[in-house]
């Protein structure tokens, strides 16, 4: 039984990397096949603007996060009178 | 007994708030969606422009008014000013912060009504959005962030009667701030890319 698993698995693999050669060329977009250089300049530069944004956004956020954490974490777990708090410094173990 | 700084008794485990506010997070995936939008729109802009034969703006289409926008720009980025110098007049439990969200809000319905002079203007011109493809770019553009910017003065409006019943609180305030900023800040892009 797990030997017809594994050929099934096998086939399944084969077959989806058979598609491969049946891509050609697609017209897909009128950059694609311009003649013209400035067209295929600005297809090139959106296609790295639009890559770019979405990550940038993403590190942006995990970086904002981060720091919210590591201030959140600065303060102590229990009220401590504001002299104590003063002289404690950081309370987080990050050096 | 003593108190911390923040008031609470010795001793008393502390109430952590969350890290990110619910309405601030939700506003920043929201605004992180739209920047994703309108950067697809502009993108297809820039090529559509690159593409168009016979340069850009293409030839026997009325021109957009620079100038006159150039100062629409300048009153909706003071808008985006007065509404930091109204959060930060929040923040410190200034009388002033009704007096500068009424000018952010002033001057984002100036944009507006602005933006909808020139309108009729390009209109009479003979500008559509079916009278080729600067027309149609126009006003898929433009008209797209008009929206932002009506949504985000009602917003706004909202925000300043929440400010007038003394009930306004930074979880309702910042996630404001966000959009409006988004609005007053894409809004250069486009007339670089539009106008310009």
């Amino acid at each position: 039984m797990r030997v017809w698993m594994r050929l099934a698995r096998a086939g399944l693999a084969l077959a989806a990397v058979s598609i491969a050669w049946a891509a050609d060329l697609a017209y897909a977009c009128p950059s694609c096949a311009s003649p013209l250089e400035e067209n295929r300049q600005a297809f090139v530069d959106t296609t790295i603007f639009l890559t770019v944004v979405p990550l940038m956004m993403m590190g942006g956020f995990i970086w904002w996060i981060r720091r919210k954490l590591r201030e959140q974490n600065d303060l102590p777990e229990i009220a401590v009178p504001q002299d104590l708090l003063r002289d404690a410094g950081r309370f987080s173990k990050r050096p | 007994m003593p108190d911390d700084a923040l008031g609470r008794p010795f001793g008393v485990p502390a109430r952590r708030e969350p890290v990110v506010p619910n309405g601030v997070l939700g506003m920043l995936i929201f605004v992180a969606t739209e920047v994703m939008f309108f950067s697809g729109l502009i993108s297809a802009f820039v090529i559509g422009k690159s593409n168009a034969l016979g340069g850009w703006p293409p030839p026997g289409q009325p021109r957009l008014p620079i100038e006159e926008t150039a100062l629409n720009t300048a009153a909706l980025l003071a808008s985006g000013v007065a509404l930091y110098f109204a959060n930060r007049a929040f923040q410190k439990d200034s009388p002033n912060t009704k007096r500068l969200l009424g000018l952010a809000i002033g001057l984002g319905g100036f944009f507006v009504l602005f933006q909808g002079a020139e309108w009729i203007a390009l209109i009479g011109e003979g500008l559509t959005i079916t009278s080729g493809q600067l027309g149609g770019y126009f006003y898929l553009l433009v008209g797209t962030h008009a929206l932002h910017v009506v949504a985000g003065f009602l917003i706004l409006l909202y925000t300043y009667r929440k400010l007038s019943e003394d009930q306004l609180d930074r979880f309702t305030f910042w996630p404001a701030q966000i959009f409006w900023y988004f609005v007053v800040g894409v809004w250069p892009i486009l007339y670089w890319q539009v106008y310009l």
